[in-house]
């Protein structure tokens, strides 16, 4: 094992791919020179052809990706910030779902996409948003997230040999996260739509991916030394979703709080919440509790800290189900 | 480039054989033998031949909505029977009777056809990226309306094509008219191909009526793309003679068309042009013309035959959902 920062991971991710398929190449704005460090010196190994750079024109720019797939071949497109997915949006949401299913299923489009998420840098609303959730509304797209160094690079190796559309975003306020991986040269990959136990409890769990997983973990830490034990699932992917884990769980602590660093409105926490319900209800003890961005703009400068989900805001939604 | 004999009697068949393909399309929706809407060709069928007729399979082309791409499909030489059958909602369909108007043809490269206008754009810059960079000839026939180019996605598309100088035609069909809007009022220059010029990208207007002048043309620009030296513009003038879509009013903003430019635009009909072309030129006879409208319209019998004896698909719920991705 290596102790390697996230970003590194995902590079590391994108190199062993594109090192083993010829197909697979990125497309961006300023991959070339790394505006993040995930892409950075891969132009020097795999040239202008395979890390291409476009002017500033999203609907061009994932339309080379779109293309691209058509033909075959294997694209990974980086939309700098996932908030200018949207400039894009019918393309990256509607006509890649629907391209499978609504042609009667003979091809599929193996197109990864990829941006930076979330608050923490106090950039507002569109340079700090969440687009997760908006995804994972949109049938036809696998959407995943990260949480460590070790699941970033599997579930990024994943994603690029997986033959459907998959949107996975990282968070920067865990870009630096270091954290254990494999030695250079072991292949390994985690597996899309299988959640993952991050701590082991049995009075509560709590569902929570990216920043908000290490946000978790802390609170579990200190709640820890009060005697309540928290049991932390890290989804990993939004579609498919591993409702099993969450339901496994709640068999041991009939509570559920759920963190999702988005919009309440039409949220994937909603969906949890809703699934739960359907498939789950005599196993809760408590109504599920969501800790979630309001819904307004994400503002930015200071504020940015009072609408974010915080360890004090999961620590009281833990107490509340508890009560 | 001049047309040989054989070429304009491809070129004359095939502007034949959609025009009646046209016609049953519109006779079937009229009848209601046909799911969604149709969006009549009529009057502009000649561009779609004259840009298709000579295209390789493996070039890509995103055919023109009007007409639902059967003109530009059949041009290409595309057994459409299955997208009738797929038009009906029938289990033989070429996407199992899921998508009504939207065909899909990925082993002849035509991938979509969008319910979006002006989404092909994007994913031409895909085929000409991956045409340039596996080093193969094949070129891109993106054809679409002067509608179309009110989208920004068509100066993205323009953009970077030239800037990558990938193997593109950009085939405006100019019929004038996007649904009710007129060209004249939504576009500030009379000429969609004056966009070019905004790109360094070389641009040819064409008589859109004429089918020899279009493929004359065309074929200069596939020539050019398929030897590596970048995209260009074709603009064909053509016609809308019926209203956007069939039961849609025939308005020109908010007025009906007058009875004039009717009468004036039916003046100009292809395949009558097309016709006193090849009886002057002695490229066919009356009887071998004849010929050619007869085995057209028993094609388009047998297309009909096989939707219409096909069978309505209907799956269940659940093997629908098993293929909303794939393994």
């Amino acid at each position: 094992m290596r102790t390697i920062t996230l970003i590194d991971a995902i590079r590391e991710a994108y190199q062993e791919e594109m090192r083993r398929d010829e197909d697979v190449f990125m497309v961006g704005q300023d991959i070339r020179g790394a505006i993040f460090p995930h892409t950075k010196g891969l132009v020097e190994e795999f040239g202008s052809d395979r890390i291409v750079d476009t002017p500033i024109a999203e609907s061009g720019m994932y339309g080379v990706a779109l293309g691209a797939a058509q033909e075959g071949m294997r694209p990974i497109v980086d939309f700098m910030f996932g908030g200018f997915s949207y400039v894009t949006f019918s393309e990256c949401t509607v006509t890649t779902g629907q391209y499978h299913f609504l042609h009667g299923s003979p091809r599929s489009l193996p197109i990864v996409m990829t941006a930076g998420v979330g608050t923490g840098q106090r950039l507002a609303n569109d340079h700090a948003m969440s687009i997760h959730g908006t995804f994972a509304h949109h049938p036809g797209i696998k959407v995943a997230m990260p949480s460590t160094p070790y699941d970033a690079k599997g579930m990024f190796k994943a994603a690029i040999r997986d033959n459907n559309p998959v949107m996975i975003p990282w968070h920067m306020g865990i870009m630096m996260l270091k954290g254990d991986v494999p030695e250079l040269g072991e292949d390994y990959v985690v597996p899309l739509g299988v959640a993952d136990i991050k701590r082991e409890g049995s009075d509560v769990t709590v569902m929570a991916n990216s920043l908000q997983l290490q946000h978790a973990l802390k609170v579990a830490d200190k709640l820890q030394e009060e005697g309540i034990s928290c049991e932390i699932i890290d989804p990993r992917s939004f579609v498919p979703f591993d409702l099993d884990t969450v339901l496994k769980s709640l068999e041991k602590t009939n509570r559920l709080v759920v963190v999702d660093e988005d919009w309440e409105s039409g949220s994937f926490a909603n969906t949890v919440s809703a699934n739960v319900m359907e498939a789950g209800f005599d196993l809760l003890d408590a109504p599920v509790t969501r800790v979630t961005l309001p819904n307004m703009p994400v503002p930015g400068g200071y504020m940015e800290d009072y609408i974010v989900p915080t360890p004090e805001k999961i620590e009281a939604a833990i107490r509340k189900v508890l009560a | 480039m001049s047309l040989n004999k054989k070429q304009m009697i491809k070129l004359f068949t095939n502007l034949v054989r959609t025009s009646h393909y046209d016609k049953m399309m519109y006779r079937r929706m009229m009848q209601g033998k046909l799911i969604g809407f149709y969006h009549p060709a009529e009057g502009a069928v000649a561009p779609g031949v004259g840009a298709c007729t000579f295209l390789k399979k493996d070039d890509n082309l995103n055919p023109h909505h009007r007409g639902h791409g059967i003109i530009h499909m059949v041009s290409k030489g595309i057994d459409v029977s299955t997208f009738l059958a797929e038009h009906t909602g029938k289990e033989t369909g070429c996407c199992k009777g899921r998508s009504a108007f939207h065909f899909h043809y990925p082993d002849d490269k035509v991938y979509q056809q969008s319910g979006f206008i002006g989404h092909n754009f994007a994913p031409t810059v895909g085929w000409g990226y991956a045409a340039k960079r596996r080093g193969k000839s094949q070129v891109v026939m993106n054809c679409s309306g002067d509608g179309s180019y009110g989208e920004g996605r068509a100066h993205e598309s323009m953009l970077m094509c030239q800037n990558w100088q990938l193997p593109v035609i950009f085939f405006c069909e100019n019929n004038g008219m996007a649904i009710f809007s007129s060209s004249e009022e939504m576009h500030p220059t009379e000429d969609i191909s004056s966009l070019a010029q905004g790109y360094g990208m070389p641009a040819v207007i064409v008589d859109g009526q004429d089918v020899f002048a279009v493929a004359e043309v065309a074929m200069a620009a596939i020539d050019r793309a398929r030897k590596g030296k970048g995209p260009s513009f074709v603009e064909c003038k053509t016609m809308r003679f019926n209203e956007h879509d069939i039961g849609t009013p025939d308005l020109k903003g908010w007025e009906d068309r007058s009875e004039e430019e009717h009468a004036d635009m039916r003046k100009r009909e292809p395949v009558r042009l097309a016709t006193e072309r090849v009886l002057a030129d002695a490229i066919l006879t009356q009887t071998k013309i004849d010929g050619i409208h007869e085995a057209s319209l028993k094609e388009i019998e047998g297309v009909e035959e096989f939707a219409d004896n096909s069978e309505i698909c209907l799956p269940s719920e659940e093997e629908l959902l098993a293929d909303v991705f794939v393994d």
